[in-house]
């Protein structure tokens, strides 16, 4: 068998992963799943008690969101509204007692086509702050995920936080998942949306779908299209040709490439209608 | 190499050798524990049957590896009654049949009870559908469940409500 760490510190934990190959485990919802075999082979490193790794705070240049938070932990976390779209995610991911164990970080770290926290972050600007011995380095998640269940992530680096940069906690926004079923199901397709207003229009606004593509993908161009203009009708100004050019979905057992294009037009109109409406004068 | 783990179980403190560090929790409530009322549906997260407290929330106890737990705190359905008085959730899932075969049930209850804890379900049916929609039932009792949680959310909140 191998040997079971649980470091207190986040030195301790570097100098663990600089030495030898290990199974990072945070909440374990993701690994048992993956792990078809009786016995995790080699060392495991269990992250979840490295101070300070669980908090959720923000500093001088945007929020810091540790590795070791989990969904509960979104949920419970005092956050401006542009982060609506990632408690209303969080409390998607499977059951509470999943969300109770799983975490923010573990869930792009396992990089799924349909990871629930994707969209969100990617709206948010996150980034994605990974620590190794050799010194910490900071990436677009954007960039850090680059195919189905791959990422940047070098062997001896771990994730130790993900940020929002200041500049991308401006205005509302909404999360929309479509499954077979309300809860406890993988998404067909998910959209996030946020949406800065400043006196009656766009400011700025971010678009991503995710479980349409090999990685969940911002909507650069109609995001482009749409800034500047009015909010009034702001949801009739939807391109489908803009947002099915930026996809790339797959036929398998949820749902077909079509059924995924069509729904994520209207999922978007349907998150663009909520935001719209909850800023008209009444 | 032997790894032992101390934790507390329904206010008991245990030391338990393991000697896989894949052991579930469940397992060790199960095998090394001897406490069986807790159960394995699926041992893959998809069902609550193995639905546990670990320091207050409830967590899946198949997702929850054993060696992870060391110095914490669980309940177990085991640890609800006191003596021969049944916890107010377990006595509403009597009183509203919130159960046909019984499997799933005592996952049901120690998920309620959780959800009870969170505080933020309220009296709203929806809500308590919500909560409880990590735990299936193939019996499909769910009327039932949901109508025990209601109830005993409302006792819950009345004895609150009387003690201030």
């Amino acid at each position: 068998m191998g040997a079971y760490l649980q470091p207190d510190t986040l030195d301790e934990a570097l100098g663990i992963l600089a030495r030898e190959p290990v199974t990072i485990a945070a909440g374990c919802t993701d690994l048992f799943a993956a792990t078809e075999s009786q016995s995790l082979n080699g060392t495991v490193l269990d992250v979840t008690r490295i101070e300070g790794l669980r908090r959720i705070a923000k500093d001088a240049t945007g929020w810091r969101i540790g590795a070791a938070s989990t969904w509960s932990d979104v949920i419970a976390a005092d956050l401006p509204p542009a982060f609506d779209m990632l408690k209303q995610a969080a409390r998607e991911v499977g059951s509470v007692q999943i969300q109770n164990a799983g975490t923010v970080a573990g869930n792009i770290c396992n990089a799924s086509p349909a990871a629930d926290g994707v969209p969100p972050l990617l709206s948010l600007d996150a980034h994605v702050e990974i620590g190794a011995k050799g010194g910490p380095r900071e990436v677009p998640l954007a960039e850090f995920l680059t195919a189905p269940r791959a990422t940047v992530l070098m062997p001896g680096e771990m994730v130790t936080a993900i940020r929002i940069p200041d500049v991308s906690d401006k205005g509302e926004s909404r999360f929309s998942k479509l499954g077979a079923r309300k809860y406890l199901v993988i998404s067909i397709v998910m959209v996030a949306a946020r949406l800065h207003v400043q006196d009656g229009f766009v400011r700025d606004i971010a678009l991503s779908v995710g479980a349409c593509g090999p990685v969940a993908t911002r909507l650069a161009a109609l995001e482009e299209a749409l800034r500047g203009t009015p909010l009034a009708g702001l949801p009739d100004r939807l391109q489908p040709d803009l947002i099915a050019s930026a996809l790339t979905p797959i036929t398998d057992m949820r749902a077909s490439d079509e059924y995924r294009r069509e729904a994520a037009v209207h999922l978007l109109r349907r998150v663009l209608d909520d935001l719209t409406l909850m800023r008209s004068p009444v | 190499m032997t790894l032992s783990i101390s934790l507390s179980v329904n206010g008991e403190s245990l030391n338990v050798p393991l000697e896989d560090t894949r052991t579930t929790l469940l397992d060790l409530l199960r095998e090394h524990i001897g406490l069986t009322g807790t159960k394995k549906g699926c041992d893959r997260g998809q069902c609550g049957a193995c639905t546990v407290l670990l320091d207050g929330k409830r967590i899946n106890a198949c997702l929850t590896l054993a060696a992870s737990v060391d110095g914490t705190d669980v309940t177990t359905i085991e640890g609800l009654a006191q003596g021969d008085t049944l916890h107010p959730v377990q006595a509403a899932f009597i009183e509203h049949d919130g159960f046909q075969c019984g499997y799933c049930t005592t996952g049901q209850i120690m998920s309620a009870v959780g959800l009870l804890s969170e505080g933020d379900a309220g009296a709203d049916p929806e809500r308590i559908r919500e909560g409880m929609s990590g735990n299936i039932c193939r019996c499909a009792a769910y009327p039932g469940i949901t109508a025990a949680v209601l109830d005993a959310e409302r006792r819950q909140s009345e004895s609150e409500g009387t003690s201030v």
